[in-house]
């Protein structure tokens, strides 16, 4: 809400709507946009649906409001928060490890918006409906031209950067009020477009008709849960860092926990329904995984009518979804940097993305790097930072101290204690499940080298980090009283 | 292409479930601010918990009275007392009883 009482110097959001959009835009991207289409066509369609939303109410709702809660609380960012609730400084070393997996994500996630660009450009210059369009030549000519892919990925961080320097209410805020609005009402444009469209009424059966023996197969509620939990970016220190500019009579369970969570999949429901439609009119593969948003889709706009504008509604949309993620990710370590060190913002700014850019070289150079990268991050440090942010409110603050003295601060609805347990159990075993599950499947196959040396990275990241942050807390003062788990 | 009524109906869960609780949400996330600020220009500060938050929060306090975090706890829940008192208006839907009846905690 619009600061009017401002506890310290730290900026706060200008608008309530600004934060919302923030945090919706933040969590929307790639995974809304592109997979979430595609994974519901991979698991049985409207069963997968109905899972989802289960898995999406019971996980990630209550976990985004804790991860919110406790950066409100400490209105600090990732290893702030860490220090001021552990109060030790080798836990701050858990800080560092979501700033690192922060980093990692956006040095693969910032070639992807590249890819956004490249082709929310070509949608403007109507190259998808020339005559003699070939979308797979297209594309392989894009990703294999590495000077093309390198010169968007320096372009996206430069935009990136060009949006934090000015901060969060003049940057940020002032980006996703529009962004975020024109992305829902071209997903809406777009679905309505694909309805109509002969046989597009077969996409709509194929996603919302349930295959009933699809919910009895463990693989979909796998999907369901990795869809949930990682959709919404619960615990990568987005909405702890957002949180953090809240103002004290802010709302959080509303608007931190139910509007993230429940928003973002309402965008991933408009991808659906503005792809699934379009994909069964044509006669695509509707599990056609990521080839499905870059090169089926592309094939389509030259035969759809006013195809040009649609795949400029189509492609301008997505390169708002991912942009404004981008802006999320980056937001993490830049707040923790300033904090942490005596750059300033626009100092901050310049060396995170910097820093992001650097780290995204192989991977804007390498499309088979980027791959490589999005499985180990995804399946060992995404995971590993949300036990992290987790493990704050679930085992050290404790999920009843949080509720009763900040969580029901403020907020316009009351939660009960249904959400304890489901902070101090349910989410971390279903983290550790997800690890777990993606070891397991992964032996024996081609990723098996990869989940080692996932494995082998995640360990040693936390080792390194609480070690390096214990040294230098030691020399550098003693740390304070440490409190004990509240339940 | 005919839909059949499980396929509508799923699809009307869906959409209720996902675009339509989340407008719900919006809609009323914003209200609350709007009723906040209109508060906060009125009166300068609003009641911070609900009467079911303060009774939890008062237990609580009681209950762990040597905690760490019950100095701050104590303070919110005295802070909210005495703006309880100052205002004309609560935010939450406090009777005139239940303000009447609340005491401090000593900090």
């Amino acid at each position: 809400m619009e600061s009017s009482e401002p506890r310290t110097a730290r900026e706060e959001w200008g608008t309530r709507f600004g934060f919302l959009m923030a945090m919706v835009g933040a969590m929307v991207g790639a995974g809304n946009i592109w997979r979430m289409p595609f994974t519901t066509g991979q698991n049985g369609g409207g069963a997968f649906l109905v899972a989802y939303i289960v898995l999406l109410y019971v996980i990630a709702v209550p976990g985004l409001m804790a991860e919110t809660m406790i950066g409100r609380y400490t209105n600090k960012g990732v290893i702030g928060t860490f220090n001021q609730i552990f109060r030790s400084k080798r836990s701050q070393g858990l800080g560092v490890v979501v700033l690192i997996v922060n980093v990692a994500l956006m040095s693969y996630y910032a070639p992807i918006i590249g890819w956004a660009l490249y082709y929310a450009g070509h949608s403007l210059l109507m190259t998808f409906t020339q005559p003699g369009f070939q979308p797979q030549a297209f594309w392989d000519g894009f990703i294999s031209n590495p000077a093309l892919v390198i010169g968007m990925h320096t372009v996206t961080m430069a935009g990136i950067a060009g949006t934090l320097v000015f901060g969060i209410r003049r940057g940020i805020e002032r980006v996703v009020k529009w962004m975020i609005p024109l992305l829902v009402l071209a997903l809406v444009a777009v679905g309505v477009r694909g309805v109509t469209l002969p046989g597009g009424m077969e996409g709509v059966a194929f996603v919302f008709t349930p295959d009933w023996t699809s919910l009895t197969r463990g693989s979909t509620w796998v999907a369901a849960l990795s869809q949930a939990l990682f959709s919404t970016g619960l615990g990568w220190g987005i909405a702890l860092t957002y949180g953090s500019y809240l103002s004290r009579y802010d709302d959080v369970p509303l608007g931190g926990g139910m509007f993230t969570a429940i928003g973002n999949t309402s965008i991933g429901l408009l991808a659906v329904f503005a792809t699934f439609p379009i994909v069964f009119a044509f006669g695509i593969e509707p599990a056609a995984g990521s080839n499905l948003l870059f090169i089926s889709l592309a094939e389509v706009f030259p035969e759809l009518p006013g195809g040009a504008a649609w795949a400029a509604v189509f492609f301008i949309s997505f390169l708002f979804a991912t942009f404004t993620s981008g802006l999320g990710i980056t937001e993490v370590g830049v707040t923790t940097v300033s904090e942490e060190t005596r750059l300033s913002r626009t100092g901050s700014v310049l060396a995170v993305c910097g820093v992001v850019w650097l780290f995204g070289l192989p991977s804007a150079y390498s499309s088979s790097f980027l791959d490589q990268m999005d499985f180990v991050i995804g399946s060992f440090g995404l995971p590993l930072a949300t036990l992290s942010i987790i493990a704050l409110v679930a085992w050290k603050l404790g999920p009843e101290r949080a509720r009763v003295i900040d969580l029901n601060r403020n907020t316009g609805i009351y939660v009960s204690r249904w959400w304890n347990p489901v902070i101090k159990y349910v989410i971390p075993v279903v983290m550790v499940f997800i690890v777990g599950f993606g070891v397991v499947t992964n032996i024996g196959t081609e990723n098996q080298t990869l989940v080692m040396v996932g494995v082998a990275l995640m360990v040693a990241l936390v080792v390194i980090s609480t070690a390096v942050m214990g040294i230098i807390g030691n020399a550098s003062s003693s740390p304070g009283p440490v409190s004990e788990g509240g339940d | 292409m005919v839909l059949s009524t499980v396929t509508w109906v799923t699809m009307f869960l869906a959409i209720l479930a996902l675009p339509g609780v989340a407008s719900v949400v919006l809609i009323r996330s914003l209200r609350t601010e709007e009723r906040k600020l209109e508060l906060l220009r009125e009166q300068g500060s609003i009641d911070s918990y609900s009467p079911r938050a303060l009774q939890e929060l008062r237990e609580w306090i009681q209950a762990h009275p040597n905690d760490p975090y019950a100095p701050e706890a104590r303070q919110r829940y005295n802070e909210c007392v005495r703006t309880l008192r100052e205002v004309d208006e609560p935010y939450y839907d406090w009777s005139v009883e239940q303000i009447e009846k609340l005491e401090t905690i000593e900090e």
